[in-house]
């Protein structure tokens, strides 16, 4: 069964994509030079999944203004070099937006990037400084970036505690890498601010044993803790928070928190779990339905059927929403093409309260700021889905774009 | 055939010495320097900034690591650690406005001075235990650099590279730093080239076939081991502070984890220990086969027809990748360079098979 559907996706794909070049040759690539095989394995192929059901929706409806989005992927094991050679071959292709979904190449390529004016996707991923799109032109976060989501977690602490946080005590559990220690700032500013005591509990990297960390964690006995982490190092938070007796509906968790944690930590066991939400779960979206019924429906999915509506998967349509709102703006400017990266970069900063038809939060991207407004919201998992528990707000913005232009500013001054 | 050795006679000690007795040996090695000093003329910029860039680079690495475990036998584990020191402290130094040439060298300096102090360990321990012992300087220098924001580069731990600044000329451009990679590629070939001849190298085979037998002809294993690791870093710290400049730009801590250590060991093992022309093999197989695995694969499934998940594409060459490995290991365990070696030997007296030492 399986592989008849393969097959069929076989012949379909091949057929779109000659289809396509022959019958006109409006097409826009776009590069995923993205991590199956390494780090980044616990997201990369539900998120390209959804990356390409979606432009395969875009196509099948005919494009946009009759232009074909043709995305390449290739494996980059998260080696920068690796990378950097697939960039440099999808640039020559002519690729006018790539996406790695990996740090260290995503930073590797900054510099290239910006020179080449190809844009980057950078979706809750890369440098955060890069939401200051006046330093960072062609890099495009577009998403909630770290801090963004840790003032965000801080705010729904706080509407819980009444609007009182003097005295409670707060856990940041996270990974001992920068990306753990990325929303350490924040939540030290806000806890000066705040008056809640702030205790810190790095475990080291990749994060396979954490117990010492949990018991230190247990001994200081906080209200609210909150995990930092990615992966397979979710799952052991999970686990050892579940073990050491912490309140799950007091746990909460950065993005990289999905049904495959809590299913590995045990679905009922897991019941009450917090976590920051950028995309919404499940398939109530409109646009998740038709691609279930345009695309799915009729073999053209790019993958396991059973992927449609879960977390990462939908973070990946909403990326490509993103992207293709960006081109259907580039192109409403220049309606005869060929589309070029700058042309793109316009396109994606004229972007405005564009909510993926309530897939994402409504996110308005200008030349200043790529972030879109950080808005993003709390969900709680109930033994068998993810269920929002607030509405989609930002919080204390002023302070993450504080941060924001110190960074971009220290890149300014001695990079380059 | 090809390599003929009519006409050569040794009449002095200078020409016994020679690097390249063989005449035709000596045409391929000015044909391999042509076609490296003009590359930038006839490779795209794709190919020269993506494939040959940072195979000589790595080829440069390889080489330094060569002379640790080659020529000293001494293994090590933690040469990304010692690139990592010499990219991070060249990029200091060149921000503080030290000229480039000069960064290189205090970089090479720095690197050489903390792994030979991590080397150390090579005058108790052997074996498993040097390899273990150099394990842990890779993790201690990752763990200082992504700790100290000062070394790393801030909360975002990314070091953008100055320009590079040759003599006060500015090299911006691929094949501006192609070359300066090549220069740096060429010395060290050169250096190591050499050791092979000097007594310093013939003191580091000695240690490395059995440092007690040395110690009794008079070769002082303590002085030499020491000096091995400190060339290996010295040479290591350089090729990283290329790395970082003439390659990635943009410097960040994943750049030097444990990962590419390995992969330093790697080269030199499949391409051959000991051997210069096997740690431009070995590099190129190490680095650039998943590359080309990658394409040709991806490029094959297409042609024929076939339309497999991006998971399968991707573990498709990684299969490939580790068979290649194991096979070329299978058919030559001396490495790469040992395979050029029995074509050229066959060559030599081709058609005389018999008169083959």
């Amino acid at each position: 069964m399986n592989r008849i559907a393969l097959n069929l996706l076989g012949a379909a794909a091949l057929a779109v994509t000659t289809g396509s070049a022959m019958a006109q040759d409006k097409v826009i690539k776009i590069g995923l030079a993205q991590d199956f095989t390494a780090v980044y394995t616990f997201v990369t192929s539900d998120y390209n999944q959804g990356q390409r059901d979606y432009f395969t929706l875009i196509n099948e409806r005919g494009g946009i203004k009759g232009h074909k989005i043709q995305a390449e992927v290739v494996d980059t094991a998260n080696q920068p070099q690796r990378g950097i050679e697939a960039y440099e071959r999808m640039k020559n292709e002519g690729a006018v937006l790539v996406d790695f979904l990996s740090t260290p190449v995503s930073r590797a390529v900054v510099p290239r990037a910006l020179k080449d004016q190809v844009n980057m996707l950078t979706l809750f991923h890369g440098r955060s400084d890069a939401a200051d799109g006046e330093t960072f032109p062609y890099i495009f976060p577009m998403t909630p970036l770290y801090w963004s989501q840790a003032t965000n977690i801080l705010q729904y602490i706080k509407e819980q505690e009444k609007g009182n946080l003097k005295g409670k005590k707060i856990a940041l559990v996270g990974i001992d890498s920068p990306f753990g220690r990325e929303p350490q700032p924040i939540f030290q500013a806000l806890a000066e601010k705040e008056g809640y005591e702030l205790g810190i509990y790095p475990y080291p990297s990749p994060g396979n044993e954490q117990s010492a960390t949990w018991t230190a964690v247990r001994r200081f006995q906080p209200d609210w803790t909150v995990i930092w982490g990615a992966g397979g190092g979710q799952t052991v938070s999970l686990r050892e928070a579940i073990r050491n007796g912490i309140k799950l509906d007091r746990l909460l968790s950065v993005i990289w928190l999905s049904e495959v944690d809590t299913e590995i930590a045990g679905k009922e066991a897991s019941k009450g779990v917090l976590r920051f939400e950028g995309a919404a779960y499940g398939k109530d979206a409109a646009v998740i339905k038709a691609i279930e019924t345009e695309v799915v429906a009729k073999g053209k999915g790019a993958g396991p059927a059973a992927k449609v509506g879960s977390t990462y998967y939908n973070i990946g349509v909403a990326g490509a929403a993103l992207v293709a709102e960006g081109i259907r703006l580039a192109l409403e400017k220049n309606p005869n093409g060929p589309l070029t990266g700058a042309q793109l970069k316009a396109g994606l900063e004229s972007i405005k309260d564009f909510d993926a038809q309530g897939l994402i939060p409504p996110v308005t991207i200008t030349a200043k700021d790529h972030q879109g407004g950080g808005k993003g919201r709390i969900s709680q998992w109930d033994g068998s889905k993810w269920v929002p528990k607030t509405d989609w707000y930002a919080a204390s913005q002023d302070l993450v774009w504080e941060l924001v232009r110190k960074n971009a500013e220290e890149f300014k001054t001695s990079g380059k | 055939m090809f390599y003929r050795l009519s006409g050569i006679k040794h009449v002095s000690y200078a020409a016994d010495r020679q690097l390249w007795p063989v005449p035709f040996d000596r045409y391929l090695v000015i044909a391999a320097v042509i076609l490296g000093i003009t590359a930038p003329f006839y490779l795209s910029p794709l190919y020269l900034g993506s494939y040959m860039l940072p195979w000589i680079i790595w080829a440069t690495a390889a080489l330094s690591l060569n002379l640790l475990m080659g020529w000293a036998g001494q293994i090590h584990l933690g040469f990304a650690a010692v690139m990592a020191i010499g990219a991070y402290s060249a990029i200091h130094l060149a921000r503080a406005g030290v000229p480039f040439e000069l960064a290189l060298l205090l970089a090479g300096l720095l690197s050489a001075l903390i792994g030979m102090i991590f080397g150390a360990a090579a005058l108790r321990v052997k074996g498993l235990y040097l390899a273990v012992s150099t394990l842990a300087m890779q993790y201690m220098i990752d763990w200082i650099i992504s700790h100290v924001p000062a070394i790393s580069g801030g909360s975002q731990a990314t070091l953008q590279t100055p320009v590079i600044r040759i003599l006060g000329f500015p090299v911006d451009s691929d094949a501006g730093r192609y070359w300066v990679a090549l220069a740096v590629c060429a010395l060290v070939t050169i250096f190591m080239l050499n050791v092979k001849r000097t007594s310093f190298g013939r003191a580091l085979v000695a240690v490395r076939e059995k440092d007690f037998a040395a110690a009794i002809i008079g070769v002082n294993p303590f002085y030499y081991k020491l000096v091995a690791f400190w060339v290996s870093s010295f040479l290591g710290g350089v090729s990283g502070a290329v790395l970082a400049f003439c390659y990635y730009r943009a410097v960040t801590p994943e750049q030097f984890h444990l990962d590419v250590s390995i992969q330093a060991v790697a080269m030199v093992i499949v391409g051959g220990m000991g051997s210069i022309l096997g740690s431009f093999f070995g590099a190129a197989l190490v680095l650039l086969a998943p590359i080309v695995l990658n394409n040709f694969v991806g490029w094959f499934v297409a042609a024929i027809g076939l339309s497999l998940s991006p998971e399968v594409l991707a573990l498709i060459p990684l299969i490939l990748y580790g068979g290649l490995i194991v096979g070329f290991l299978l058919f030559e365990p001396l490495g790469l360079a040992k395979i050029y070696d029995n074509i050229r030997n066959y060559f030599l007296v081709w058609p005389f098979r018999h008169a083959r030492r």
